[in-house]
């Protein structure tokens, strides 16, 4: 029977037009309907030098489902070729050409010889939403673009995380695993944001290693790069939050390259010195057990979810109650993230549970007894939920409408303590 | 269920006509997906001129005007041109789709508000009846136009 998806919290694959939008000077070329980039596209900083607007695309009608849309294609790929100036050319298609058969890759390699690279990737949004899409970008990039370097730099080392533009903090956090990366002495190597181009892309090949900071968003990729480039990966599942996760982060990381012990350990302690500063300033607000709720809930994407309940839970202490998946982790990753979330400091475990629908969440969220009132942080769409529950809520995931960030981060030490201000300003705000 | 195509072809064998400048379709009747050669629409020049909207007179006389209901309406786009498609449009008014080497915009609009696809190519007519019935059949039984790879 068919189902009705209550209020969904991610996009069709095609959404991967914003993961091309985040790599500076890269342009998506959409094989799709006419209005899918307009849907697609988010008013969260999505404006700039290319912008879903004028993205190049083949607006295919009736016509090309009946006669097929290749030639379309073709011109507009030419087209693009000539009137933008770009330095990556990404062809993503869409649902009805992938249907009714056209052959993209075959049309895409008629441009081989371009002068600037073209190459394509399968985003319809049957095989997936903009998580997997995520991934088939990448993918292209690897199987279309890059080629196994001789060459390998010392300590240079590639990150990955999270999806751009779905992952409001994206770039912040990308950021901030870089200045932790570089500060235990390697140089790290990003694609996504500001001055990050082509050039990054190139230096792939030549890095020692990769890491993915994701609890399964880019596994596929790593794996990938792995066998044709022939790269190890370190994947380190938990987005690191605050101190605790941060410096066993650092540690793991450190050892996986070989970094000397000293070196590492001496950066974490200057580290949670101020870290733990902030903290014991703060400290009768925290011990004040009126102000903070006693359980918490995370309605988010896997990173976020996993990420936020080990921070809540190992840095502050906080009692977690079930925490929701929500978007459409793959099968064979749920087990492992599921142990992950039993990982937890004192003794704690957390049920994980990956759900889709948010009706089902909420029912969920409403039966269960928060021992007082709750703390939901989650999409907007938990909103109105909390608001009725008396509880206190922030706006961490997709779709986020009452929070405006531009390159707020919550990954790492920092990172941790803008949560934390960000959870006591909504907190504190009961009381006066 | 049957349905008719209007084709816009010179010789019979390609299309090779525009929509504005086709003298006559030639109509195809599509019945359980197996089409046939129904008949030939002939399209005069002076029907539109009795209508009495041409370029000459059309928006200066309101009664003209009103009768071909175009101007009036404020669908733009010159009362002469309008009226002139509008009139070739009423031809093949009862089909489901036509089929023309070019069509311009405001025509196929206004194909589109009767409910009938303009299908602009260049093939041979064999080719397009085969892929339009085909893809016709699939829609009216619901069944997936995905290409089994």
């Amino acid at each position: 029977m068919a189902k009705l998806l209550d209020k969904q919290r991610y996009k069709c694959a095609l959404g991967a037009m914003q993961t091309v939008q985040a790599i500076t000077r890269a342009i998506p070329v959409l094989h799709s309907g006419p209005g899918c980039a307009q849907k697609l596209s988010d008013t969260t900083g999505s404006s700039g030098y290319f912008s879903p607007n004028i993205f190049p695309c083949t607006s295919i009608n009736e016509k090309d489902v009946v006669f097929g849309g290749v030639k379309k294609l073709e011109t507009t790929i030419e087209n693009a070729l000539k009137v933008i100036d770009a330095d990556l050319y990404v062809v993503l298609t869409g649902c009805i050409p992938e249907i009714v058969g056209d052959d993209t890759g075959e049309v895409v390699s008629r441009f081989e010889n371009a002068e600037k690279p073209v190459i394509y990737a399968s985003t319809a949004g049957f095989k997936g939403n903009n998580y997997i899409g995520h991934e088939q970008v990448i993918d292209a990039i690897i199987d279309q673009y890059l080629e196994k370097s001789e060459e390998r730099e010392k300590g240079l080392v590639n990150i990955w995380a999270d999806v751009p533009y779905q992952d409001l903090f994206w770039l912040g956090n990308i950021r901030e695993l870089e200045k932790l990366i570089s500060e235990i002495g390697l140089t790290p190597n990003t694609i996504f944001g500001y001055n990050r181009g082509i050039n990054q892309i190139n230096k792939i090949p030549k890095a020692e290693f990769n890491l993915l900071v994701s609890p399964w968003v880019s596994l596929s990729n790593m794996k990938k790069m792995e066998k044709k480039l022939g790269i190890p990966y370190l994947h380190y599942p938990t987005l690191p939050i605050g101190a605790f996760e941060t410096s066993k982060f650092l540690r793991e990381v450190g050892k996986f390259a070989g970094i000397d012990q000293e070196k590492v350990e001496n950066v974490i302690n200057d580290h949670e010195n101020y870290y733990y500063y902030l903290i014991e300033r703060y400290a009768d607000l925290f011990l004040e057990n009126r102000v903070i709720n006693k359980q918490f809930s995370v309605v988010a994407d896997a990173q976020y979810a996993l990420g936020i309940t080990k921070f809540l839970a190992n840095d502050l202490g906080l009692v977690p109650a079930k925490q929701f998946v929500v978007d459409d982790t793959p099968k064979q990753y749920r087990e492992a993230i599921s142990e992950e979330f039993k990982k937890l400091n004192y003794g704690l475990e957390a049920e994980a549970v990956f759900e889709t629908d948010s009706y089902k969440i909420h029912e969920q969220i409403k039966e269960h007894d928060y021992h007082g009132y709750p703390l939901i942080l989650g999409s907007y769409y938990e909103k109105e939920l909390t608001e009725s529950l008396k509880g206190n809520y922030l706006n961490i995931a997709w779709p986020v409408q009452d929070k405006v960030v531009l390159d707020d981060f919550y990954a790492g030490y920092t990172g941790g303590i803008r949560l934390i201000e960000d959870i006591y300003t909504v907190a504190v705000q009961r009381f006066n | 269920m049957s349905y008719k195509i209007a084709v816009a072809s010179s010789d019979g064998q390609q299309i090779d006509e525009t929509f504005g400048s086709a003298k006559r379709f030639i109509i195809y009747e599509v019945t359980d997906g197996i089409y046939k050669r129904l008949e030939e629409r002939n399209f005069r020049e002076e029907e539109t001129d009795n209508n009495g909207v041409s370029a000459a007179d059309g928006c200066n006389s309101s009664v003209s005007c009103k009768n071909e209901g175009g101007c009036a309406g404020g669908t733009g786009g010159g009362c002469g041109g309008a009226g002139k498609a509008s009139a070739k449009a009423e031809l093949v008014s009862d089909c489901r789709c036509i089929v023309c080497k070019k069509i311009g915009f405001h025509i196929q609009k206004q194909l589109e508000r009767k409910a009938i696809s303009a299908f602009d190519v260049a093939c041979p007519v064999e080719e397009a009846l085969e892929k339009i019935s085909h893809y016709f059949t699939r829609i009216d039984n619901h069944e997936s136009l995905r290409v089994q790879k």
